[in-house]
C-alpha cells in the first residue's frame, strides 16, 4: 500500500514484515527511529514472535545478533557512524562464521569532529568486513532492499548491510509502497540456517582455526562473497517478478548508452543525478549515470562492461580515504577499461548538500577540463579558507629568529 | 547438517582445559548468621522460619514448629515482643524492616486456630525439676525441660499462671484467651502446675521434696517506691499493683485526672489503662526527653493517639490534695537532666508510680547458699546460681527485662539444667558470623513496601480493653514473609549456577545444594557478587 511515510518508519514496517525473531540494537542518530519503531512493534505485540534485546552498546547489539543467528533465528539490527565502528570487532565474526543477518546502516559521517549528518564514511570504512553491502537510492528502494536482503543473506549464509543515507532518506517523508505481509511471506521463505546451535545436535561454531586451514577458509570466504554477485542479481529479478518494480540488483545505469561521460555514485544522490543527466542530454551532452547498488561484493566485470566506450568517468565520493585518496574511486579505477579518464571527486561530506546545481557544475567542470583525472579533487571546497589555514600552519612552523644565544 | 569447512566443527569440549589452575581465591558457600535471629532474645532462628513460611500452606506449620523449637509463645510474642529482630533486620537499610513480629503473630494465631501441638522429643528421664514462678521464664524453662523428658512441676503463688504476661501486660495488648491457650498447650506436655502455692523457704522445699534441680523465676513483682512528700489525702498507687489488681477484678479508684510518674513501658501501660478506666486526663510525667524514654516508641505513639499526654523533662516535687507540684528539668552539657527550680502545678486526682520493679527474694531464707547482689540473684552465663543444681532467670536476675528476654532465659537455663542433670559439659557458644547488608545484592529483590498491621478504631480504645493491634491476614502474612532477604543463607535462586562463566557450579539435586567444581572455578568471584543473599564468600587459596 502506498503511504506518505518517513523513511525510517517505512523500513521498520518492512523489517517487521520480514518477521525477524530477534532484534538487538542500540540507538544512534540517524538510525534511531527505525529501532524505536521496531521496539514499539515488539512491545505492542505487532511483531511476534520476536525478542527485542535492549543492549548496552553497538558491540553488544551485534554480538547478540551473532548469537541469535547462530541459534537459527532471523536477526536484524541497525546502526550508523561510530556505532558501526563500535561493531567493528564483531563484523568479521558475523561474516566469517557465515551467519545470516540484516543490518541497516543509516549513513553518517565519522568524527572527529563530531558530525551527525550524511556521508558514506561509516559504511565504506567497513568495506573489507566480509558483509554484502547494498546502497539504496530512495526510500522505496530502501524498503525493497530490506526484503531482498533477508532473502540474499539466508541464501548465501552471509550478513547483509543495507545502507541508506542518513536524514536525506531516513528522515524524509515521501510516498512509499510498503509491501503487504502476504507479499513478503510469499517472497521470503522460512529461514533454514546452514548451521545452528541446537542442544540435540551439538556443533562448535567459531572455534580456533590454525595456519593449516586458515588460508583455505579465507579463500572460501572470498569465493563465496564473489559468488554472491549472482545471487544479488537473481534476488533482484525475483523481486521484480513478485512485486512488479525494479529495485536493487548490482548496478543501476541511467542513459549510459552512447554516453561519453558517466558519473558513478552510491546512494540517494542518484535521483538528482538522473535529473542532471536529463538536462545535459537535452543540451546535447552525451552524459549518463551509473548507480552502484551492490558495493560489496564489487561487481568488477559489470562495472567494466558498463563503462566500456566511455571517455570520462566521474566518481562521486562521499567519503575520503585520508592518506590515499578515495574509496569508491579506487574500485572504479580498477574496473575502468584502459584509457578511460577517471575523475575522482570528493564532495558532500558531513551533510553538505549535493544538489542538482552542484552535480551540473561538476559535470560541466569535467567537460571543460577543470577537474583532472590524475589526482583527487575536493569539489565545492572553500579554497580560500583552506589556503588561509594552511598558510597559518606554515607560518607557525617557521622557527623564530635568534632563538640560540 | 552439512557443515562449512573449519568454521563449524563437530562438538568439542574445553574440559581438558582445567581453568581452576588459574585460581588464587576460591568461592565457598557459607551459612552466615542473620541479624534478626542474632538479635532475638528468645534465640529464634527467624530467617529459617520465615523461609518456611514463604511457601505458605504447609509451610506455616513448619515455620511454627521451628519457632516452637525455641519459643513456646509465638502468639504472645507476636503481640508483646519489642522485636529487636526488626531493629536489626538488613531490609531496614533497603526500605523498611520485614514485619517479623506480625508474621510470628500470624503463625502463633494460626497454630491456635488449627490446634497444632508439640510433643516431647526425649523419653522420660525420671529426673524431677522444680520451677518456681509461672511467668515467661518459668514456663519457657518448664516447656524445654519437659520436652527433654524431665518431670517438671511449676509452683505459682498467684491463682493463675502467666506471671507478668497476665499481671503486668494489659489485655488490650495481650488478650487473655491467647495467653491461656498457649499456656494450656504448654502444660499439655505433662507439666504439673500448682497455683496459689508460694515457695516460702527454698532450702526446706529442696530438702524435703528431693528435687534434682530447680529453676527460680519469681520475677520482679514489687513496684519500686520512691519518697514523695505528700499530703495525707493524696492518692498514690504503684503501676504494678494497679495492673495486677485490675487482672484480679478490682476497679481501682483513680479519679478523673491521673498522673503517671515514670518513663518505661509500664508507665505507658498504666496511663493507657487509666484512660480505659475513665480518666479524662492521663498524663505521664517523665524526667528525661522522648528520645531517652525507655518505653517503646510504638507504645508511646499508641498512647498519644489515645489521648495520653506526656510531660517531658519534669519531675514530681510533691503531691498536694489538689494535685502535683512539678519541677521542670533541663539537660546539662552531657545530656543528663538537672533541676531548674521552676515549678508548675498539675491537677491530679491520683498519682501512679511506674519507676521500675523490684524482686521479692524473701523465699530464699536467711541461710540460703545463693548469692544475691543489688536485689537480684547472681548467676553465671549458664544461669546457674551459686548453689549447685539451682538455676535462675527472667526478671529475678540482673539485666534487661522483657517477656522475650525471659523466654530466652528459660530456654537457655533449661539447656543448662539438662546438661547438669546429664553430667554433660555445656556446649560451646556458636560462632557469630553476621551477614552484613553490604554482603547482599539487593538488585535481585523486588520492591515491596512493608505491610503494617491495622489498629482498633480510636473510639473503642479509650473505653474498652479490646485488643488494639490487629493481626495480618494469610495473604499479607505471606507477602511480609517473602520480603525476607535471607541474609547470609542460600535460598536456591540459582544465580550462581546460571552466572558462573566456567559452568563450575554443580547442582547436586536438592534445592539449595550446590558444589563448586574446583577443576574449572577460576576464582573470578562473579557468584559472590551476584548472590542476593551474601551466602558465598571468597577464600584465598594457600600458596
Amino acid at each position: 500500500m502506498r503511504r506518505q511515510l518517513e523513511g525510517s518508519l517505512a523500513v521498520a514496517d518492512t523489517v517487521a514484515r520480514c518477521r525477524p525473531r530477534v532484534v538487538a540494537a542500540y540507538p544512534i542518530s540517524p538510525q534511531t527511529h527505525i529501532v524505536e519503531a521496531l521496539s514499539e512493534l515488539v512491545a505492542s505485540g505487532g511483531l511476534a514472535p520476536c525478542e527485542y534485546l535492549t543492549v548496552e552498546s553497538e558491540f553488544g547489539a551485534l554480538s547478540a545478533c551473532i548469537g541469535a543467528s547462530a541459534a537459527g533465528a532471523r536477526t536484524y539490527t541497525a546502526t550508523a557512524s561510530q556505532g558501526l565502528l563500535f561493531m567493528a570487532e564483531a563484523l568479521p565474526n558475523a561474516s566469517g562464521l557465515g551467519l545470516p543477518m540484516v543490518m541497516t546502516v543509516a549513513n553518517r559521517a565519522l568524527g572527529a569532529p563530531i558530525n551527525i549528518w550524511n556521508d558514506h564514511s561509516d559504511a565504506l570504512s567497513q568495506r573489507d568486513a566480509g558483509w554484502l553491502m547494498l546502497f539504496a537510492s530512495s526510500n522505496q528502494e530502501a524498503v525493497d532492499l530490506h526484503v531482498q536482503a533477508f532473502a540474499l543473506s539466508e541464501r548465501t549464509s552471509l550478513p547483509v548491510m543495507v545502507c541508506m543515507d542518513g536524514f536525506v532518506l531516513t528522515h524524509a517523508v515521501e510516498e512509499v509502497d510498503v509491501p503487504e505481509q502476504e507479499q513478503v511471506d510469499a517472497f521470503l521463505p522460512d529461514f533454514h540456517p546452514r548451521q545452528s546451535l541446537d542442544p540435540d545436535h551439538p556443533v562448535t561454531i567459531g572455534a580456533m582455526v590454525g595456519p593449516e586451514a586458515f588460508t583455505e577458509v579465507k579463500y572460501l570466504m572470498a569465493h563465496r562473497q564473489l559468488r554472491a554477485l549472482d545471487e544479488v542479481s537473481a534476488v533482484a529479478q525475483e523481486f521484480e517478478s513478485a512485486f512488479g518494480r525494479t529495485s536493487g540488483g548490482l548496478l543501476q545505469p541511467y542513459r549510459t548508452d552512447g554516453a561519453e561521460l558517466v558519473v558513478v555514485a552510491l546512494g540517494s544522490v542518484l535521483g538528482s543525478l538522473a535529473d542532471v543527466v536529463d538536462e545535459l542530454r537535452d543540451e546535447g551532452l552525451a552524459v549518463g549515470a551509473l548507480g552502484i547498488c551492490c558495493y560489496r561484493p564489487w561487481p568488477f566485470d559489470e562495472v567494466r562492461d558498463a563503462l566500456r566506450g566511455v571517455t570520462d568517468v566521474v566518481v562521486v565520493n562521499r567519503a575520503v580515504a585520508v592518506g590515499s585518496g578515495s574509496i569508491l574511486g579506487q574500485d572504479v579505477r580498477l574496473s575502468a577499461p584502459r584509457g578511460t579518464a577517471v575523475h575522482d571527486v570528493v564532495l558532500g561530506l558531513g551533510g553538505r548538500p549535493v544538489t542538482r546545481d552542484v552535480l551540473r557544475r561538476l559535470v560541466l567542470d569535467v567537460v571543460t577540463g577543470r577537474v583532472g583525472s590524475d589526482s583527487l579533487t575536493f569539489f565545492d571546497l572553500d579554497h580560500d579558507r583552506a589556503a588561509a589555514e594552511l598558510a597559518r600552519e606554515l607560518a607557525d612552523t617557521v622557527p623564530a629568529n635568534g632563538g640560540g644565544s | 547438517m552439512n557443515l562449512p569447512f573449519a568454521v563449524t566443527l563437530g562438538p568439542g569440549s574445553s574440559r581438558a582445559d582445567h581453568t581452576g589452575a588459574w585460581r588464587t581465591e576460591r568461592a565457598v558457600y557459607v551459612q552466615r548468621t542473620a541479624p534478626c535471629g542474632n538479635a532475638c532474645p528468645a534465640g529464634e532462628d527467624v530467617r529459617s522460619w520465615l523461609y518456611d513460611a514463604e511457601s505458605g500452606g504447609a509451610g506455616y506449620e513448619a515455620a511454627w514448629r521451628r519457632i516452637m523449637e525455641t519459643n513456646p509463645f509465638p502468639a504472645v510474642c507476636g503481640r508483646v515482643c519489642y522485636h529487636p529482630c526488626e531493629t536489626a533486620c538488613n531490609r531496614g537499610h533497603l526500605d523498611e524492616a520485614v514485619g517479623i513480629n506480625s508474621v510470628e503473630r500470624f503463625l502463633g494465631d494460626e497454630a491456635l486456630a488449627q490446634g497444632w501441638r508439640v510433643e516431647a522429643t526425649a523419653a522420660p528421664t525420671g529426673r524431677r525439676v522444680l520451677v518456681v514462678g509461672s511467668g515467661p521464664a518459668g514456663l519457657s524453662a518448664a516447656y524445654h525441660l519437659a520436652r527433654r523428658g524431665h518431670a517438671v512441676t511449676v509452683r505459682e503463688s498467684a491463682p493463675v499462671a502467666g506471671g507478668m504476661m497476665r499481671y503486668g501486660i494489659p489485655r488490650y495488648r495481650l488478650p487473655r484467651e491467647v495467653l491461656d491457650a498457649e499456656i494450656r498447650r504448654l502444660l499439655a506436655l505433662g507439666i504439673q502446675l500448682e497455683v496459689d502455692t508460694p515457695v516460702t523457704d527454698l532450702d526446706a522445699v529442696m530438702e524435703a521434696e528431693g528435687w534434682d534441680a530447680a529453676f527460680l523465676a519469681v520475677g520482679a513483682q514489687l513496684g519500686h517506691r520512691t519518697y514523695l512528700p505528700a499530703a495525707s489525702a493524696a492518692r498514690i498507687l504503684d503501676a504494678v499493683s494497679l495492673l495486677h489488681g485490675l487482672e484480679e477484678g478490682e476497679r481501682p479508684l483513680l479519679g478523673r485526672r491521673v498522673a503517671v510518674y515514670g518513663g518505661g513501658n509500664t508507665a505507658v501501660d498504666a496511663a493507657r489503662t487509666a484512660r480505659r478506666l475513665g480518666a479524662s486526663d492521663a498524663v505521664v510525667v517523665y524526667r528525661r526527653t522522648r528520645e531517652r524514654m525507655p518505653a517503646h516508641a510504638e507504645e508511646v505513639a499508641d498512647a498519644e493517639a489515645e489521648g495520653v499526654v506526656f510531660h517531658w523533662l519534669s519531675t514530681i516535687e510533691r503531691v498536694e490534695p489538689e494535685g502535683l507540684v512539678i519541677e521542670r528539668m533541663e539537660l546539662d552539657e552531657d545530656g543528663f537532666p538537672r533541676l531548674t527550680g521552676r515549678t508548675e502545678r498539675l491537677a491530679a486526682d491520683s498519682v501512679v508510680l511506674a519507676l521500675g520493679q523490684d524482686t521479692d527474694l524473701s523465699f530464699l531464707g536467711e541461710a540460703s547458699a545463693l548469692r544475691v547482689s543489688d536485689g537480684t540473684i547472681d548467676t553465671d552465663r549458664a544461669f546457674a546460681t551459686t548453689r549447685p543444681g539451682v538455676f535462675a532467670g527472667g526478671d529475678v536476675v540482673a539485666g534487661e527485662r522483657s517477656v522475650t528476654i525471659a523466654i530466652g532465659h528459660g530456654r537457655r537455663a533449661a539447656e543448662s539444667i539438662d546438661d547438669w542433670l546429664a553430667g554433660r559439659p555445656p556446649a560451646p557458644e556458636a560462632d557469630v558470623d553476621l551477614a552484613p547488608y553490604e554482603a547482599l545484592n539487593t538488585w535481585y529483590f523486588q520492591d515491596a513496601d512493608r505491610a503494617h498491621r491495622e489498629r482498633l478504631e480510636l473510639a473503642r480504645r479509650s473505653s474498652t480493653f479490646d485488643e488494639v493491634v490487629h493481626g495480618l491476614d494469610r495473604e499479607t502474612a505471606l507477602y511480609e514473609a517473602r520480603r525476607c532477604l535471607s541474609c547470609g543463607s542460600c535460598f536456591s535462586c540459582d544465580n550462581c549456577y546460571a552466572m558462573c562463566p566456567d559452568d563450575a557450579v554443580i547442582k547436586l539435586g536438592p534445592p539449595g545444594e550446590y558444589v563448586i567444581d574446583l577443576d574449572y572455578c577460576k576464582g573470578c568471584g562473579l557468584c559472590v557478587q551476584e548472590c542476593p543473599a551474601g551466602a558465598i564468600v571468597m577464600v584465598p587459596e594457600e600458596t
